[in-house]
């Protein structure tokens, strides 16, 4: 008896007959009825008649079509299509009824017909994972697999990428790479297996924006609720502030850089992607990468109370982030040992817990305490990008404590104006 | 209508009731369960569906031909709704106390509780679920029901979340309320065990009552719908969906036969003419110089040849309904006004040459007819293909589809029978083990009129009245508290309906008003003559209490001389008070008068008679 074969199942005076569905446990039998509805079954109070084996291969839905060739247009601009996984790409799991990542570009292609007719695409795989497994190996992967891609031809790139860490690849990008086209982050809040899902809207916008002109790397992803136009967000600049909205992503300190309109997309017309401020433009940026991080490095978020030994045991490391108190602060009793840190050779960045603002620690004695300690403000970037931020520049500057309170990527900005963008 | 003999059509038929809870909470968050009015909404946003496959890797047919036309779907949210609803945040946990209530019910409908209940997503891109699926789990089989005409078997009992309400459409798309979205909805589902249209009425109607039974249904229009599936042996089964009053479920019925029983005779005299149809051709240019206005202000006009249908597409299928009415739905879904048939023409501005040009531009003869569609290029084309598959059809028989039903007993075509292929698992809401071990089952209403007569003395039509109508719960509640039986009865049942015709709100009465209402009278707070005018009062200002409506009417049950004994008894008691300071300690004895009569008195009398009992001592 396997997944996918038609059974006959008694339960007392009741029988039912349908296909054995993978997410059969081993104390409960599902059975898939012919209406479509899934039942449980108690497995030791039932008896089953095998009926037929293997008739429906379950489980591996969109895996039955081949690939079509789609024909090049030469009118028609070239978008790299790279996949790491994560809910845009992603179908139901029937074993263990998760969502997870199971499609290819080409999949993408198949599930997004809306992107046909926009652009000439290149599809690719550079990992099939869920963004909470994402590690800084598949930033540099995938950095790498950018620059092949805008050496193969292609105007644009696009990536789709589980929400939840989208940011700190985001952000990883914008250090490694000097970019001569746009390079789009994009995904899904809600999973691409209902007919709700966002990735049809943030995917055609996504691919509007790898064609549009501004080189830099961005986060397209809804503007609000409704499917009427994503913001553009600038990969160092963008955060993930809702766990399920399709908003969840926003600027912060400053308006989005551009925004995508849906139904002009939708309709082909020109215009649709607009941007508000001033950035790189295509071909602006010689193609360059420098891939090189320095993983040593720890995000530590300050909460009242912390135990001093809890800063003590990171001791050693190359570079700390500090997520501290307003305007950038953590408990008196911990200078000292910061203080040590840095004499010790270990970069300590400051950033703060309010997300929105700049660190100033100037203004309070804690503060001027800290800096004499040798802890380096890092403006207003935030505490993810600083994070990422000072793994890279460990990596690849002379100085990287000064670095930290220059801007390399737009993560930093000179003047705060969070009314503009 | 032609009277049939059923058993010999071979009339099967079965019933899908859909009936929503009255829980606190929605199926799937903790939303409350109240309907609103579109004014109130306090925020709206636009949304798209698009199909998507099942895990079997098919898509249905039906969400297939629904999405083909792109609309725009707007939303309207209220303080009473919240993430879940507008597809923002994934589903909460099942509902305890909607599958309780369901419980409930598969224990009255003889039903098997399931060891696993699965949420399901139902694919449903018309809108009507943000989410694009409608959320439903499969809780109870094989149960069975009893009618005068024999038992029928309930095939399915579902816990499912009920959909948006439709507020408007209009050309782009369609508005929806997110009120209605998620409130727990229970689907029983009958074997096709009905062979007439009289049983499908009284296993209705038997169904209404076990739900009713439970206390725990909502009541009113749209709280409760009926879709009815019929077919007879010749035929095929459809689906009549949204049959809004059991008074209509019979006709509807009959209705349907009719119309399966005139579709097979077209169909027996298109076969023997040996009828097809041709291919859609572009005609665009038969009409260049037309007069009539819906074809000119076409891009284009699209035409099929029906060989040997002449006469028949204009043939009466249902009362004012013609073969060509269905053909036209079938346009009509593909974003086309309508269609035009030779059999109507020349009418709507078509001259008689033009029908001539249009016969000979698709090569259709005499006895054939022709069917057209004018509309934009690509709608044009989606259209008369629709059209000529349903002229195809025609020549087969009956088609399986899901039809409206009206009032009148006709029906519509609304889209192809959905299929197992809209079903996919809802992997945000974990499978439940339902214990239906400790599940109380409910008194009937029957048995419940049969006790009020035994236990309560009231006649049969004033314990069905009260059994069967929504303030039965307030009944109970009076006659545990002490409150007479009859009185209670006539007045929740007779003195209400006496009220509602003198246009007094009663539906603005709470539960409570009523309840609080009748214990004042058993507590002889109330004389029984105040108490039309006390819900009257209570109807007009719906935040008063009973006690303090009692008071503003002045129907305080205390009269004057309970007023003047009281009184005394304060001024006894402050007898040295009173001769110390006469009429200056009114105001201090005022209080504690109105106090030792507990609020109940009028303020006015208890202040003159107070003030003659200290001016009798001071």
């Amino acid at each position: 008896m396997n997944a996918g074969d038609r059974v006959r199942v008694e339960r007392g005076d009741v029988t039912h007959e349908g296909v054995l569905m993978p997410s059969t446990t081993e104390s409960e039998l599902v059975v898939k009825l012919e209406g479509g509805y899934n039942v449980g079954v108690d497995r030791e109070a039932a008896t089953v008649d095998v009926l037929d084996t293997d008739v429906y291969a379950v489980g591996t839905a969109g895996d039955t079509e081949s690939g079509s060739e789609v024909a090049f247009d030469d009118d028609l601009p070239t978008v790299a299509l790279i996949s790491t996984g994560g809910t845009i790409a992603s179908t139901v799991d029937y074993r263990t009824g998760a969502v997870t990542a199971q499609f290819d570009a080409e999949d993408v292609l198949r599930a997004v017909p809306d992107l046909a007719g926009r652009a000439n695409y290149r599809g690719r795989v550079v990992a099939n994972i869920l963004s909470e497994n994402m590690t800084s190996d598949v930033w540099q992967e995938l950095a790498e697999a950018v620059r092949e891609e805008v050496e193969a031809g292609a105007d644009g790139v696009v990536v789709m990428h589980g929400t939840d860490t989208m940011q700190y690849t985001a952000s990883a990008l914008a250090f490694m790479l000097d970019t001569p086209v746009p390079v789009v982050f994009t995904g899904s809040q809600r999973s691409a297996d209902r007919p709700s899902s966002d990735n049809v809207m943030n995917a055609v916008c996504a691919v509007e924006a790898a064609t549009a002109d501004c080189a830099e790397v961005m986060v397209c992803m809804h503007a609000g609720s409704s499917d009427d136009r994503c913001a553009l967000h600038r990969g160092t600049r963008v955060r993930k502030n809702h766990t399920s909205r399709r908003d969840a992503f926003e600027t912060v300190g400053a308006e989005p850089l551009g925004h995508v309109d849906y139904d002009a997309a939708s309709a082909e017309e020109s215009g649709a992607v607009t941007f508000h401020a001033d950035h790189t433009a295509r071909g602006e940026n010689d193609l360059r990468l420098a891939a090189e991080l320095n993983d040593d490095v720890e995000l530590l978020k300050f909460t009242p109370g912390m135990d001093a030994q809890r800063l003590e045991r990171l001791a050693g490391v190359d570079g700390l982030v500090i997520e501290g108190t307003g305007l950038g602060h953590v408990h008196t009793d911990l200078v000292s040992t910061l203080d040590e840190m840095v004499d010790d050779g270990t970069v300590v960045a400051m950033t703060s817990a309010c997300i929105e603002g700049r660190v100033c620690d100037r203004v309070y004695d804690t503060g001027r305490d800290l800096l004499d300690a040798g802890v380096v403000e890092a403006e207003d970037t935030l505490p993810e990008t600083a994070y990422v931020k000072l793994m890279w520049a460990l990596a690849n500057r002379d100085d990287p404590a000064a670095t930290m309170g220059e801007s390399l990527a737009g993560e930093a900005t000179d003047r705060s104006t969070p009314w503009q963008a | 209508m032609t009277a049939y003999d059923y058993d010999e059509l071979g009339l099967v038929a079965g019933l899908e009731i859909h009936q929503q809870l009255d829980t606190p909470t929605k199926l799937f968050c903790r939303c409350p369960t109240g309907r609103r009015e579109p004014e109130e909404s306090t925020r709206s946003f636009t949304r798209y569906l698009h199909p998507t496959r099942s895990e079997l890797g098919e898509i249905d047919e039906a969400a297939l031909e629904e999405s083909r036309v792109d609309r725009e779907f707007t939303y309207l949210a209220y303080d009473s709704t919240c993430l879940v609803e507008e597809d923002d945040e994934p589903p909460h946990q099942l509902d305890g106390e909607a599958l309780e209530t369901t419980l409930e019910i598969a224990e009255l409908l003889d039903a098997t509780v399931l060891d696993g209940v699965h949420v399901m997503r139902k694919i449903v891109v018309d809108g009507s679920n943000t989410t694009g699926f409608q959320r439903s789990a499969l809780v109870a089989t094989e149960g069975e029901i009893e009618t005068s005409d024999g038992s029928v078997g309930i095939e399915d009992l579902m816990l499912e979340e009920e959909s948006a309400a439709r507020i408007e459409e209009t050309d782009g798309g369609v508005t929806f309320g997110l009120d209605r979205l998620g409130i727990p909805l229970v689907e029983i589902g009958t074997k096709p065990d009905i062979r007439s249209p009289e049983q499908a009425r009284e296993a209705a109607e038997r169904i209404g009552m076990l739900l009713r039974s439970t206390g725990q249904v909502k009541r009113g229009l749209g709280t409760i719908r009926q879709d009815v599936n019929v077919s007879i042996a010749e035929g095929a089964r459809v689906e009549l969906k949204g049959v809004q009053s059991l008074d209509d479920l019979d006709d509807i019925v009959r209705g349907e036969v009719d119309r399966q029983v005139k579709l097979l005779d077209v169909a027996a005299e298109l076969r023997e003419r040996d009828a097809s149809v041709g291919d859609p051709t572009d005609v665009t240019e038969v009409f260049v110089d037309t007069d009539s206005g819906v074809i000119a202000g076409a891009e284009s006009v699209r035409a099929v040849p029906l060989y040997g249908f002449d006469g028949l597409v204009g043939r009466e299928i249902q009362p004012d309904r013609r073969l060509g009415t269905e053909l036209s739905d079938h346009a009509k879904r593909q974003g086309a006004g309508g269609i035009f048939h030779t059999d109507e023409l020349p009418a709507y501005g078509v001259t008689s040459d033009e029908v001539e040009a249009l016969r000979a531009a698709v090569g259709a003869g005499e006895r054939d007819a022709v069917a057209l569609v004018a509309a934009d290029d690509a709608v044009a084309e989606r259209s008369i293909e629709a059209a000529a598959d349903r002229a195809r059809d025609a020549i087969e028989g009956v088609p399986e589809e899901t039809r409206d039903a009206k009032r009148d007993g006709t029906s519509s075509y609304l889209r192809p029978l959905p299929g197992a292929a809209r079903m996919y698992p809802e992997t945000d809401v974990p499978a439940v083990e339902p214990d239906p071990s400790g599940v109380e089952t409910p008194e009937l209403l029957t048995e419940r009129v049969e006790r009020y007569q035994s236990e309560h003395g009231l006649s049969t039509e004033l314990a069905e009245q009260v059994a069967y109508g929504q303030r039965m719960p307030v009944f109970e509640a009076a006659v545990d508290a002490g409150v007479d039986a009859t009185f209670a009865a006539t007045t929740l049942e007779s003195t209400l309906t006496e009220l509602r015709r003198d246009d007094v709100p009663v539906e603005r009465l709470t539960d409570d008003h009523l309840l609080d209402t009748l214990e004042l009278v058993a507590d002889d707070d109330l004389a029984t003559e105040g108490v039309n005018e006390v819900l009257t009062t209570l109807a007009a200002e719906p935040s008063l209490s009973a006690e303090t409506a009692v008071e503003e009417t002045g129907l305080s049950g205390v009269s004057e001389s309970e007023v003047r004994e009281a009184v005394v008894g304060v001024v006894e008691r402050n007898a040295e008070q009173v001769e110390e300071e006469g009429m200056g300690a009114f105001s201090a004895l005022m209080g504690e008068a109105m106090g030792a009569l507990r609020g109940k008195a009028d303020g006015d009398l208890v202040s003159s008679v107070l003030r003659e009992e200290i001016s009798k001592r001071s």
